[in-house]
This record gives structure tokens, C-alpha cells and sequence, in this order.
């Protein structure tokens, strides 16, 4: 094992989303596996993140794409072994790059054992380990999430002749963690694969664990104390470890699940991202600064994380009406491209394929307070397919060449898990990592730039940030600080060519050196600073004193 | 005797011819010099015609309520009348250069004494015309300032300024043209205080309703402000 | 060109930071401080409710006003600063105020506006009045919607009023702009209009700014330019409109912003309006309210006597405008007690007409002309109050169809005594 037991690796990594399923097939079964994802890591190093963040891969009827996982201690039959699994996190760790696993504590798969025995009868000594009811009209108050598939959050199970509880679709029952033995034998389960040697958790749906009468049954003072227990225990036993938490809340709401610092240890700021698109298209940076600015301080040794786009929907949950108004009449004219309260689209595709636009959403995405996470795919700008059901249009093959399945898989076409995108602007005979690697100028080279780029600082993952107000609100400016290092970074939202006059006075006498081409620009002086930016275009300046 | 009558009458005659002799190039030359002042004159006078119309001068002229006072008094438009002085003043100059030039003793100093005159006359013009054209205009403004503000000796009003106007562009006309200065000093000075006497008794008998409308809207100003004015837009 | 000129440094630094709109919002002001606020809340209510996707800029051009209205304007700019108490609004929306002078100038200030207009690129540019307290967030989509969505050139307001109120307008200046130009814009002089991108820019670039009659009134200016100029013309219900107190105070200077810059408007438009008979109806957007009820009393005493001594104090005057049978018709009338006392609409038109040759042959100084035409303007409205006393609605509106009807019947009689005739 090369890498250190450092505790903080977390604030100044880039973090790759991967689903083993769709990135690369050893075996040729059609659908990806941990063999060919352990191919692919020289890829993964090569495009300069240090952690790799894997969706669910555990057995699983799959009809929530993992997310229903009814066996916790293995490994889907079709994505390898455990054995292929424990090689390939090691093979991981040799090229520097951790590996956080994705882990389901909220529900269960229906298929899960723990499921079949408590249904099996009212007395069994499972029955207590989901939330049963003889009623549906317990927990009025709960919203529910899934609004095009899910009627209630009770379902009738016709076996024990009884309701379950489930927050998100029927065949997902919540587990009850009112139950000390249900804890008990989750932290089994994730110490399980602690000792494998996993860097780190994302904790799906954690807002969820708990369910109180009377109130909207989302995070409650219960699932903190679950979670602080949790953390007590992984800080005791596997320092170094991180939990990062999924919980689409509203930056005041997530404030709590950091706690004191002894809850999570990153949360992703979802209202962030929907805002990041809308300042695009408004050309406004508004929306962007109203959501940092109703951001609370968290604990220093805390993280947000920060994504463009995901496996999921881009989520509208976290807007207002006239903003989610907008947003699907911008990005999602096409009816297909809607799903629940949110947009079902890559990032290419959301921004037409416009590269100037692309590389400004991802020079935001790495220069504002946070961890980025990219979405496998996203690098070279891969489309979707909005003719999949559900969120599966953004979970096609990764394009690796312009062969045979896109490099993904030996098998026959019509054999993989999913069709790989042909249309021929996103298809894999244009869109590929092995054409992309051979021009300098590719967005993948690009992206590899600016990930260098940001890792040649440690000012981007853990300074602070303060605003700067230029009156052009066009312009989305902001100082980024740690320790000795400033760095100022200027984004222009707007599509034509903008003049802004920054008030930098503070910063009076240092001298301005733009970070890609490291091009000197003059000295700050008592004037406002003013810089003519081109359309989209966004400069990161270390100010030096000299 | 006869002879020396004869003689004389010759030597006379010969003596009007001689003289004639004499002034008949003189008189050639006057009516030269009148004929080309009047080519002069008129040439000045196209010329002058034509710079008024093209500054508008008659325009200009209207507006300050000149057209209105001169066709009043059966004149032609100022610019016709502006370019027809201009035409007589250079030809009658014309002509007496050209009386001068006969040599015709004690003519020669009238002339002079003319051309002396000359500007005098053409300032003491310029003053009256400018004079009645203000007279006429600030005595209208008056008036319609005076109507529109509901003041009841607006009239009375009009006329002292029309008067007061013209009285001092008299006084200044005579002045420039030094006719009677005392006298008319004098005689302005006795008509200016007749005036401003009776001003002031009209000022006080206007007064008198200004100071009544004044003390009305103090002591009753909340009925006068109830009935509002119509608003007009 | 004209902005480089009209625009300050400091005012073309804060059009950048606007940038290009879609909407922009005039502002005249002078010393509004008292009023400024409730018409920017409202503004920006109805920005916020009906266009919250445009990009909308509200311009505040301030006459050397001594009470700090330009710093109430730019203070109410919803931008990135967040606060809680500030309203939810998608885009930032700026308020920024310029100076042009020291004293207030109604020409320069819309002139101003139009020119920040054109440099946004603004596709509606809408003007409202500061002293509007009566405004609502409506009236902005009411003004704005003509344009951007129904690709109007001018909206013209209609308000909604007492019978008696715009007397002026409703005796001479719908009359006979409607006569003269041929389309029926009731409030041709408007202190809410909006007008779109290329009329501002195509006025802008016309002459009118430099002649006198613009100056004068550049309102109606701007409404008889867009109907001389075959621009989209529409008209909108608004609410009520403000009454600013000096305006009836101060007839004289209300003439001559209004029937003054009318009658100025004939020089030059000649052949244009000389060719019209008749009128259009222009397209009305919105319902008609009802009329205001309220308590008008006017003092027709006083009316009736300033006519009278009008018409006897300024005889000669009068003897140089109108024509020898209008002069007896008024002094007959002069004689009439307040009971029979009645100003035909006949007479009336044809007092106008005859003021209208007269102003543009300049018989004598036409400021003093448009003096002359005050105190027969009050006994005009003298009868237009007595004719209406009673009547309710549409009676008032059908002596308003039959007076309008008379000016353009005389039409031509305005024809035969223009000189400009070949």
C-alpha cells in the first residue's frame, strides 16, 4: 500500500465517478466488471484524479441500477469476484488513487434475505428490522421522493398482510433503525469492507434513516446520532477513512451532518449545481452567489463536494418554482429529457456541445470551495441517450476508441448491458478517449490540464473564498486564500466579450500570473483593475508579490 | 457805346460759354457720378435685399411683431424697406458727390454737413424702428402675462409700457439727432414723471384687487383651493 | 453622434456593467424623493411577476434633484448582495441613475433614456413617471407586452379618469392630433409610454431633438413621429394617472409643452398630414375601466370671467390670429352669462385651426400666440364642464366622438388657410 493514512486526503482530491457496469468489459459479457476497470486505471491516473468513486456493484436484482442491493458482503455476479475486487483496489492504491465505495444504509433490495424473513411472518425475529404498519396514514407529513413512479410511501406487502415503509420505489423497503440490531449489523457490514481496504463511504439517502410521527421524517436528531456513532467508530478503528454524505437538503439543512466535525466528513452541495447552469444562461452570476452566500461556515476539517453532473438526474429539488420553470425550458424543451423534478442529460449535451461552455462550468467547478467529482464520460464529452428509460441515458458504455462497441466490450453489440450512444456528434466513432488522447488540444487533454492546474494548489481545496462584487453582473469573481497563496479567479457568464473593473485594492502592489500559461499581467494599482474577458472565458491569476 | 455793348455781351456771352465750357465736363461728370451712384445704389440694394432674406431677417422682424406695425402703417415688409433706404441713402450720397463736384460754393459745405449728418440720421432710424418694434413687443408680452394671470388692469398695463418704450426711444432718436436737446430733455423728463405718476395710481387701483385677492386666499384659502383648477392633462 | 454627447463617463460605465437588456425603464426625475420608492417597488414587482426571465434595467435620469432621489434609485438594485428581506428574483436587476443637468429638461432626459435604449440594445424602453403613486406592477406588462410580444412600436397609455379631468386633452389635444394625423390616440402626450428598440433608435436619430417644436413638447413629438413615421402605434389601459400638482397651475406652460409643440409640428409635416381625412382607430389593448367618481368642483365664475377678459382685454391681438367672424363669434360669446354660456365645438375647432395658421405664419411671436389661446381654452373647458355636468360616461364620450368629428370636418378649412398650399 503506497498511499499514506493521511486524514485529510479528501479536501484537495478530484474525484472520477465510475459504474463498473459501463466503464470497461474484460470478459466480454457485455457488461462492464472490476477486471476491465482495473485495466483502465493507467486512464484514470493518467487524467490526473486521486480517487475513484464506485456505484453500487453489490448483487442485486438491479431494478434500481444497484441502488436495491440484496447482498451486502459480495459482489454482483456479473461485475467479477470478490478476488477481482480486492485486485483491483489494490492496483488502484499502487497508482495513488483511493477508492470510495457507494453504500446503501437506508433500504434494502425486497430480494434481500433480511427482507424474505421478515416478511415471511408477523413474529419472525426479522419483522422488526423494516418499519411494518397495519395502516397506511402513519407519517403523513413525509414528502414523497420518487413523484412519477411512487403513489405513497407505504406499500402493501400481500404476504404478512401488512404495510412497509419506503422512501423511494415498493421494491426498496427502508430498514428500521430504531432497531439496535439493525446498527449492529450495518457497521458489520461496512467494517466488512474497511478491512478490504476502502478509503472511503458515500452513504446514500442518509436523511432517511429514521421515522418520527408528525414530522416531515427527514433528518431527524436520531439519524444524526446514528451517523456521529458511525463516524466514533470508523475514526476509532480506520482513520483515514471518509464518509461523505448524499442528502439532497438545502445548504441550512446540511449544515447538521457535519456536526462538530464528528459527523461527515464531505456532503455534496446539490442547490449549488442546478445554479451553476442557471448563471450560464441567464448570464448572470446571481444564482450562483445568492446559494454560496447562504452557505454556512463548516468545520475545517469538513468538505463540500462539488459535481456538474452524476448518474442521477440533474435534481431540480433544491429551486424555486420560477427557477425550475426555467431550467426545463432551457435545458429540457424535450419533455423525454425531464424525469421527476429534474433533467436526465449529460454535460455536453446540457450545454450544446459548446467546448467554450464546457470548460468554463468545469473551471467553476474547479476553482469554487470543494471537492470536484467528475462523471465518468464527462471528460470527453460524451451524450446520452433520452430514449433510455429512466436515468439510463446517462449510464451508456465509456467510449474508448471508434471500434468495435467503442473499445468498451469484445461481445456482440446486441449483447451489452446498454446500447452505446451511434448519433454522429456524441457517438463513439467522434467522441472517444483514444482519438481524444492523440490531440493536444482535445477537451480530455484540456481537462487533464486543469486538473494539473488545480492540484499545482492546495488554495482550491482548502482556502477560503470571498466574493468580489464587480457592478458588471456578468462577471462571477472571487479570491480564493490559504496560507501564504491567493488566487484570484474571474469567470464571464456572458456569451459576448465583457469589461469589468475589479476593486482589488486590498491587494494593492501584487503582481497577476494567469495559471495555465503562467503569463505575467500588470501590477494592482489604486484604480479598479480592469480585464476584458471573451466570451466564457474565465482566468485563474496567483497574485504574487514581487 | 454800341460796340462796347456789344463787346461786353460777347465778352459776356463768351465768358458764360467759356464758363459753360468750364462746367460742362463737371456737369457730365455729375450726372456720370449720379448715374453710377444709382447703378451703385440699386446694385446695394440687391445685394442687401438678398443678405436680409437670406439671414430671415424678415423672420426675425415678425416675430418681434415688426410685419404686424408695418403693415399697420402701409409699409412694405422690413426687408423691402431695410434694402429701399439703403438704395436712397447711397443715392442720394451719389448725387451730392456729384452737386459737389460742380463746384458750386457754399453746396460743396451742405453737402459736407450732409454726409455728417448722415449716420446720425441712419442710428436715429435704426433706434425709432427698434424702439416701436420693443414698445409693440414687450406691450403685448405684458398684456398676455397680465390676461392669463387674471390681472384686471392688465390693459392699462400694456399701454404704460408701450408708452414708457417709445417715449425713451423718442428721447434717444432726438438725442442722436442733437434736435433741442434741453427741450426735450426737459419735456421728456415732465412726461416720464406724468407717467410713472399715473402708473403708480394704476399700480394702486390694481393693487387694490391684488391686495383683496391676496387677503381673500390668506383668510379663505381653503375654499379657494377646494375648487380646483380643471387639470388639463 | 448623439451619445457621445448625452451620456457621461460615469453613466456609460454603469450601462456596461448593465449590459444588453431586453427591457429598460426610464426614469425622468426632480425631486421625487417622496414618491420614488413606491414606483420602484412597483416596477420591479411587475418586472419580477410577468418578465422574470428578461433582462430589465430601470434608468433613473435625474434633473438636479436636491433630495437624493438618484441615491433612493440605486439602492434599490436587486443584485447578488443577498438580504433576506430583499424579494426572490431569478436575474440581477439594476436600478442606475445618471445627472444631466441642473435643472429638469423633459426633452434631454428622454433623449437620454432613448440613447442608453439603443446603446442596451433594449428591445422595449419604457417611460414612467416618477410622480405615478397610482401605479401598479401591472402597468409594466401592460406597456411592455405590446412591444415584445405584438411587435408594437409606441404603446400609448390610456388612463382612467374622471370626465373632467385632461380637459386640455380631451378639447385640443386628442381632437386634433386625431384630425390632423389621422389615428385616434387619446393621450398623445403621455407621461407612460414604452416604446420598441427601433423606434427609439430611429427617433433618436431624427432631427426633432434640434427643432423647436421637440424641445418644447417631445412627448407628443415622439407620438406624432411614430404616427408620421408609419410605426406600429397601440394603445393600453393603465390605472390612474398622476396628477402633479404643478401642471394645472401652471396653464401657460402646460400650452406651450402641448399645443405649442402641435402646432410646431405642422411646419415640417406638411406634406404628410395635409393628405388625411378622417381617422383610423388604433388597436386598444386591455378593458376599459370605468370612469373615476370623485368630487371635481371648479370654479366656472372665475373661468367664464377670465374668457371674457381675454377676449376684451386682448382684441388686437386676437384681430392678428383669427379671423374677423371667429373674433365676433368670441365676443359674443364673451357676453353670455355663466347660465347660456356655451363655446360650440364649431367655433372652437375653428379658434384652433385659425391659431395653428397663424402660429406657423408667425404673424406675431408664437409664444405669444400660444399665450393668447389660454383664456379661450378656458372658456372652452368652461362649457366642457357645464355640457358634462350631468352626463355619465358615454354621453361624455359621445360629445367627445362629435367634437373630434367637427375638427375633422374643418379640416379643410385648416388647408384653406395654410399658406404653404400650391
Amino acid at each position: 500500500m503506497v498511499l499514506k493514512r493521511e486524514t485529510s486526503w479528501y479536501k484537495d482530491a478530484t474525484i472520477y465517478q465510475v459504474h463498473v457496469r459501463s466503464f470497461s468489459d474484460a470478459n466480454g459479457d457485455g457488461i462492464g466488471d472490476f477486471p476491465g476497470l482495473a485495466q483502465k486505471l493507467s486512464y484514470v491516473q493518467a487524467l490526473g484524479v486521486n480517487a475513484i468513486w464506485l456505484m453500487p456493484f453489490f448483487p442485486s436484482p438491479l431494478r434500481d441500477d444497484g441502488y436495491d442491493i440484496s447482498d451486502y458482503r459480495a459482489v454482483h455476479p456479473s461485475y467479477g469476484t470478490l478476488d477481482d475486487f480486492k485486485r483491483f483496489l489494490s492496483i488502484a492504491h499502487e497508482r495513488g488513487i483511493r477508492v470510495i465505495i457507494e453504500m446503501v444504509l437506508n433500504h434494502t433490495s425486497d430480494q434481500h434475505p433480511w427482507f424474505q424473513e421478515s416478511r415471511s411472518s408477523q413474529n419472525n425475529p426479522k419483522r422488526d428490522w423494516y418499519v411494518w404498519s397495519d395502516t397506511d396514514s402513519k407519517y403523513r407529513g413525509t414528502r414523497i421522493i420518487f413523484l412519477d413512479t411512487e403513489m405513497s410511501n407505504w406499500a402493501w406487502d400481500p404476504i404478512s398482510k401488512s404495510y412497509y415503509w419506503h422512501r423511494f420505489f415498493s421494491h426498496q423497503p427502508d430498514l428500521n433503525y430504531d432497531n439496535p440490531a439493525v446498527r449492529e449489523e450495518m457497521w458489520n457490514v461496512m467494517k466488512f469492507w474497511l478491512e478490504l481496504g476502502i478509503d472511503g463511504f458515500r452513504l446514500d439517502a442518509v436523511p432517511y434513516l429514521i421515522e418520527r410521527e408528525g414530522t416531515s421524517c427527514e433528518n431527524l436528531p436520531e439519524t444524526h446520532a446514528i451517523i456521529r456513532d458511525l463516524r466514533k467508530r470508523v475514526d476509532e478503528q480506520f482513520p483515514g477513512v471518509m464518509l461523505l454524505a448524499e442528502a439532497n437538503q438545502w445548504p441550512a439543512d446540511l449544515r447538521p451532518y457535519f456536526g462538530e466535525g464528528d459527523e461527515f466528513h464531505m456532503a455534496f452541495h446539490f442547490p449549488l449545481m442546478p445554479r451553476m447552469f442557471m448563471g450560464l444562461r441567464l448570464e448572470d452570476r446571481k444564482p450562483i452567489t445568492e446559494i454560496l452566500q447562504q452557505t454556512p461556515q463548516i468545520p475545517g476539517s469538513c468538505q463540500w463536494c462539488l459535481f456538474l453532473r452524476n448518474h442521477d438526474e440533474l435534481t431540480l429539488e433544491m429551486v424555486t418554482d420560477v427557477e425550475r420553470d426555467y431550467m426545463y425550458d432551457i435545458y429540457a424543451r424535450d419533455k423525454g429529457m425531464r424525469l421527476n423534478l429534474g433533467i436526465r442529460r449529460r454535460l455536453a449535451p446540457l450545454l450544446d456541445n459548446d467546448r467554450r461552455r464546457i470548460e468554463l462550468m468545469n473551471g467553476m467547478l474547479m476553482s469554487l470551495p470543494g471537492t470536484p467529482i467528475l462523471y465518468y464520460g464527462d471528460e470527453i464529452g460524451m451524450g446520452d441517450n433520452i430514449y433510455l428509460g429512466d436515468r439510463n441515458g446517462v449510464r451508456t458504455p465509456m467510449q474508448w476508441s471508434g471500434g468495435w462497441n467503442g473499445g468498451f466490450s469484445t461481445a456482440d453489440p446486441e449483447s451489452l448491458y446498454s446500447p452505446p450512444i451511434l448519433n454522429p456528434v456524441y457517438g463513439y466513432q467522434a467522441v472517444n478517449v483514444s482519438s481524444q488522447e492523440r490531440t493536444p488540444h482535445s477537451l480530455l487533454s484540456w481537462m487533464k490540464h486543469i486538473i494539473e492546474v488545480r492540484r499545482s494548489s492546495t488554495v482550491f481545496g482548502s482556502g477560503s473564498i470571498e466574493f468580489l462584487y464587480p457592478a458588471n453582473h456578468r462577471i462571477l469573481a472571487y479570491v480564493r486564500q490559504f496560507g501564504k497563496e491567493t488566487v484570484l479567479v474571474v469567470n464571464n457568464l456572458s456569451s459576448a466579450a465583457q469589461a469589468v473593473e475589479l476593486d482589488l485594492r486590498r491587494y494593492k502592489g501584487n503582481i497577476l500570473i494567469e495559471m495555465f500559461g503562467r503569463n505575467v499581467f500588470p501590477r494592482i494599482g489604486d484604480a479598479p483593475y480592469l480585464l476584458t474577458m471573451g466570451p466564457y472565458q474565465f482566468f485563474w491569476f496567483r497574485l504574487r508579490r514581487i | 457805346m454800341r460796340e462796347i455793348v456789344v463787346t461786353e455781351l460777347m465778352q459776356a456771352l463768351q465768358q458764360m460759354g467759356r464758363d459753360f465750357a468750364h462746367y460742362l465736363p463737371r456737369l457730365i461728370v455729375m450726372l456720370i457720378i449720379a448715374l453710377v451712384g444709382w447703378i451703385i445704389a440699386y446694385v446695394l440694394k440687391v445685394v442687401v435685399r438678398s443678405a436680409l432674406r437670406l439671414t430671415k431677417f424678415s423672420k426675425l422682424s415678425e416675430n418681434a411683431g415688426a410685419a404686424q406695425l408695418l403693415h399697420r402703417a402701409d409699409l412694405p415688409s422690413s426687408t423691402e424697406l431695410v434694402s429701399r433706404f439703403v438704395f436712397w441713402v447711397a443715392w442720394v450720397g451719389f448725387m451730392l458727390a456729384g452737386v459737389s463736384v460742380l463746384g458750386i460754393a457754399g453746396l460743396e459745405e451742405s453737402v459736407s454737413r450732409f454726409f455728417l449728418f448722415l449716420p446720425r440720421l441712419f442710428v436715429a432710424l435704426v433706434i425709432l424702428f427698434f424702439g416701436f418694434l420693443a414698445a409693440s413687443f414687450f406691450s403685448r408680452a405684458a398684456l398676455l402675462a397680465a390676461v392669463n394671470a387674471n390681472f384686471r388692469s392688465s390693459r392699462l398695463l400694456s399701454i404704460s409700457i408701450r408708452v414708457i418704450i417709445s417715449m425713451f426711444a423718442l428721447s434717444m432718436v432726438f438725442e442722436v439727432l442733437g434736435v433741442a436737446e434741453q427741450t426735450m430733455l426737459i419735456a421728456f423728463g415732465i412726461a416720464f414723471g406724468a407717467i410713472m405718476l399715473s402708473l403708480a395710481i394704476a399700480f394702486g387701483i390694481g393693487g387694490k384687487d391684488l391686495a383683496r385677492q391676496f387677503l381673500e386666499k390668506k383668510l379663505a384659502g381653503k375654499k379657494e383651493e377646494k375648487e380646483d383648477e380643471l387639470s388639463p392633462l | 453622434m448623439a451619445e457621445e454627447t448625452l451620456l457621461t463617463d460615469d453613466c456609460v460605465r454603469q450601462l456596461i456593467n448593465v449590459g444588453e437588456v431586453d427591457i429598460l425603464i426610464g426614469l425622468p426625475t426632480h425631486n421625487n424623493s417622496r414618491t420614488i420608492q413606491t414606483v420602484i417597488r412597483a416596477i420591479q414587482t411587475g418586472i419580477l411577476k410577468c418578465f422574470p426571465r428578461e433582462r430589465a434595467a430601470i434608468f433613473n435620469v435625474d434633473g438636479g434633484s436636491q433630495d437624493g432621489t438618484p441615491e433612493l434609485v440605486t439602492s434599490s438594485s436587486i443584485d447578488d448582495v443577498w438580504r433576506a428581506s430583499k424579494v426572490f428574483a431569478l436575474r440581477t436587476l439594476h436600478a442606475i441613475s445618471t445627472t444631466y443637468g441642473r435643472a429638469p429638461e423633459p426633452c434631454t432626459a428622454l433623449r437620454t433614456i432613448l440613447a442608453a435604449a439603443d446603446l442596451l440594445q433594449a428591445k422595449t424602453c419604457v417611460v414612467i413617471s416618477p410622480d405615478s403613486t397610482a401605479i401598479e406592477p401591472d402597468w409594466v406588462q401592460r406597456l411592455v407586452r405590446p412591444v415584445y410580444d405584438d411587435k408594437f412600436d409606441l404603446v400609448c397609455p390610456i388612463y382612467r379618469r374622471h370626465k373632467f379631468e385632461g380637459a386640455l386633452m380631451q378639447n385640443l389635444l386628442y381632437p386634433m392630433t386625431r384630425s390632423i394625423y389621422g389615428s385616434r390616440v387619446r393621450e398623445p402626450y403621455a407621461s407612460e409610454f414604452a416604446l420598441s428598440g427601433r423606434l427609439a433608435a430611429d427617433f433618436l436619430a431624427n432631427d426633432v431633438w434640434n427643432q423647436e417644436w421637440g424641445k418644447m413638447g417631445i412627448e407628443l413629438a415622439l407620438t406624432i413621429t411614430a404616427l408620421a413615421g408609419k410605426y406600429r402605434v397601440c394603445q393600453s389601459y393603465l390605472g390612474i394617472k398622476a396628477q402633479s400638482g404643478r401642471a394645472a397651475n401652471d396653464l401657460v406652460a402646460v400650452m406651450r409643452r402641448t399645443a405649442g409643440a402641435l402646432f410646431g409640428s405642422l411646419d415640417g409635416n406638411y406634406a404628410f398630414w395635409s393628405g388625411i381625412s378622417g381617422s383610423e382607430p388604433v388597436p386598444t389593448l386591455g378593458t376599459q375601466p370605468e370612469a373615476l367618481v370623485k368630487l371635481v368642483r371648479v370654479n366656472r365664475k372665475r373661468l367664464r370671467e377670465m374668457f371674457a377678459t381675454g377676449v376684451a382685454h386682448l382684441e388686437p391681438v386676437l384681430r392678428s390670429i383669427v379671423s374677423p367672424e371667429t373674433l365676433t363669434a368670441l365676443q359674443r360669446i364673451a357676453t353670455l352669462g355663466i347660465n347660456e354660456f356655451d363655446y360650440p365645438a364649431e367655433v372652437w375647432s375653428k379658434t384652433v385651426y385659425e391659431f395653428a395658421a397663424a402660429y406657423h405664419k408667425s404673424v406675431i411671436n408664437r409664444d405669444h400666440i400660444i399665450q393668447a389661446l389660454v383664456p379661450l381654452y378656458r372658456g372652452r373647458s368652461l362649457t366642457f364642464v357645464l355640457e358634462n355636468r350631468d352626463d355619465s360616461g358615454e354621453k361624455v364620450e359621445k360629445r367627445e366622438e362629435s367634437l373630434c368629428g367637427e375638427f375633422e370636418r374643418l379640416k379643410p378649412y385648416l388647408l384653406g388657410i395654410w399658406p404653404d398650399r400650391k
